[in-house]
């Protein structure tokens, strides 16, 4: 399962490089693409970056195929925010509208080969992952205690998978 | 598991099937070929020429109709023979995207550009008079048709038809890909425009410079022939009828999401007539309540080609890339 995390994680990753070189975050004085992997993160109180994608993953189950191999399926949330570029931060809704569509971008095509990051360079795990489209749910605005507002969402995708397939 | 491979992977997943085509040689009846070993599993966005990429279809479904039948003789040592009778195949599937090719294979016939009319010309069904087409200066190309000064009457994202004047000939007419068959040319009215009004050689125009227009897709029979001309087009129109039919080579390629690729190559697809839903020309794909797509219906009779691998009869081929470490078997 760690597996397809990683692979979803680095698809997006390499792809939201690639489309949009200049959405980055800082993280320890690195520059980075803006997407990562909640729980990937060191543990902290300090409120979340803005303009970046966070990865989540939640509830697995195994679909109905048939085979040596189950197939899962594994929800994954993705949580973006942003409070525009203007001072008065009026563009907020046009900024998250363009997050918007940068997460539709990188989730073309739906699928991914599953490699292990374990090994460098990665290794072929011999299947493929693969996801739904995108569903974005309703943005919702939060104001601030210096007074100024953020906009987020939670994006949700269905990932599926075969359980790990480790040929030796 | 044996070693080294995985069954997971033998089971192909995939949501989309996306859909190539190719000119025939109308005159000796030549297909496109797909190579497998050739063209092996291309990048879907770029198809290998002359695959032409019509984008995504749905609900395709192949039949065949080919009968294994079979008797036994009454003699125990006989035994039984087995034969191959009635054979065929047939395909069906709904084009999701609208388009020139599109319109002209579900159609079945001539496929017409509507060229830009003078607007004191009588009214037609397909357009009337022609306003006089532009002619294409040599050093063309199938993205960029050298005009001259003349390139300033087009503008960006007019559409354009590029072929010869109609010289009266007989048979088939459209430089590189067949587009009608002229048995008399009275029967076309001895237009000159006739072939602009049926060729393939469409494009968009994604920009005009002081003498030539840029094209944002090639003409699909590739660069214009010597005295080919370049007119408006304002819209495409089939009809019901038409004495020509529309032979093409098909691929379909699932798009492999998980495990590997499957082809159906079809070499020679020719009009079906009547669908497994009656004459429907178009099916309706709801994408959300009172909305729907709407989709081109098209239905095809596979004609036979013989494989010269073994001189056997073939209607179509199905090929398997198999994922990396897939089992075999």
């Amino acid at each position: 399962m760690q597996f397809a995390k990683d692979s979803f994680y680095i698809a997006l990753r390499e792809r939201l490089q690639s489309l949009n070189p200049s959405r980055t975050i800082e993280r320890n004085g690195v520059s980075r693409p803006a997407i990562l992997v909640a729980e990937n993160e060191l543990p902290s109180s300090a409120p979340r970056s803005l303009d970046a994608y966070y990865i989540e993953f939640g509830e697995v189950v195994p679909t109905k195929s048939q085979g040596e191999q189950p197939l899962m399926c594994m929800e994954c949330f993705l949580w973006y925010q942003t409070q525009g570029d203007s001072e008065s931060a009026i563009d907020r809704g046009r900024k998250l509208g363009l997050l918007d569509l940068d997460l539709m971008a990188i989730c073309e095509p739906p699928y991914a080969r599953k490699r292990n990051f374990l090994v460098s360079p990665s290794a072929d795990l011999g299947t493929g992952i693969f996801w739904s489209t995108p569903v974005l749910e309703a943005a919702k605005e939060r104001a601030m205690v210096d007074g100024s507002r953020q906009i987020e969402r939670w994006a949700r995708v269905l990932l599926y998978f075969y359980a790990e397939v480790i040929p030796q | 598991m044996i070693q080294g491979t995985t069954r997971a992977g033998m089971m192909p997943v995939a949501r989309r099937l996306r859909t190539y085509f190719a000119p025939i040689d109308r005159v000796s009846g030549t297909p496109t070929v797909f190579d497998p070993a050739k063209h092996g599993a291309f990048p879907l966005d770029d198809p290998p020429s002359p695959w032409i990429d019509l984008g995504w279809i749905e609900n395709f479904e192949q039949q065949s109709e080919t009968r294994i039948e079979g008797f036994e003789t009454s003699r125990m040592d006989a035994g039984a023979v087995q034969f191959r009778a009635d054979r065929g195949a047939r395909v069906e599937f709904d084009f999701r995207e609208w388009g020139k090719l599109q319109m002209a294979l579900a159609g079945g016939s001539e496929h017409l550009n509507v060229l830009a009319a003078d607007p004191e010309s009588g009214a037609q069904p397909a357009g009337g008079s022609a306003l006089p087409a532009i002619a294409v200066l040599e050093g063309s190309t199938a993205t960029e048709l050298l005009l001259g000064a003349a390139a300033g009457t087009f503008v960006k994202n007019d559409l354009v038809a590029v072929d010869v004047d109609y010289q009266q000939n007989l048979g088939y007419v459209g430089s590189a890909i067949a587009g009608a068959y002229v048995r008399d040319p009275m029967e076309v009215g001895r237009d000159i425009n006739f072939v602009r009004r049926v060729t393939f050689n469409v494009g968009r125009v994604s920009q005009v410079t002081a003498n030539s227009l840029l094209l944002a897709q090639p003409l699909a029979g590739g660069r214009p022939s010597p005295g080919a001309g370049v007119q408006r087009v304002v819209a495409f129109v089939d009809r019901e009828g038409g004495a020509f039919l529309q032979e093409w080579s098909a691929l379909f390629v699932w798009e492999a999401e998980s495990g590997g690729r499957v082809c159906f190559y079809y070499p020679r697809l020719a009009p079906a007539g009547n669908t497994k839903n009656g004459l429907a020309r178009e099916t309706k794909s709801e994408i959300g309540s009172g909305t729907s797509a709407l989709a081109l219906h098209a239905s095809f009779r596979a004609v036979p080609i013989r494989d010269e691998i073994d001189g056997a009869i073939a209607h179509y081929y199905r090929s398997y890339f198999p994922t990396a470490m897939s089992a075999v078997y």
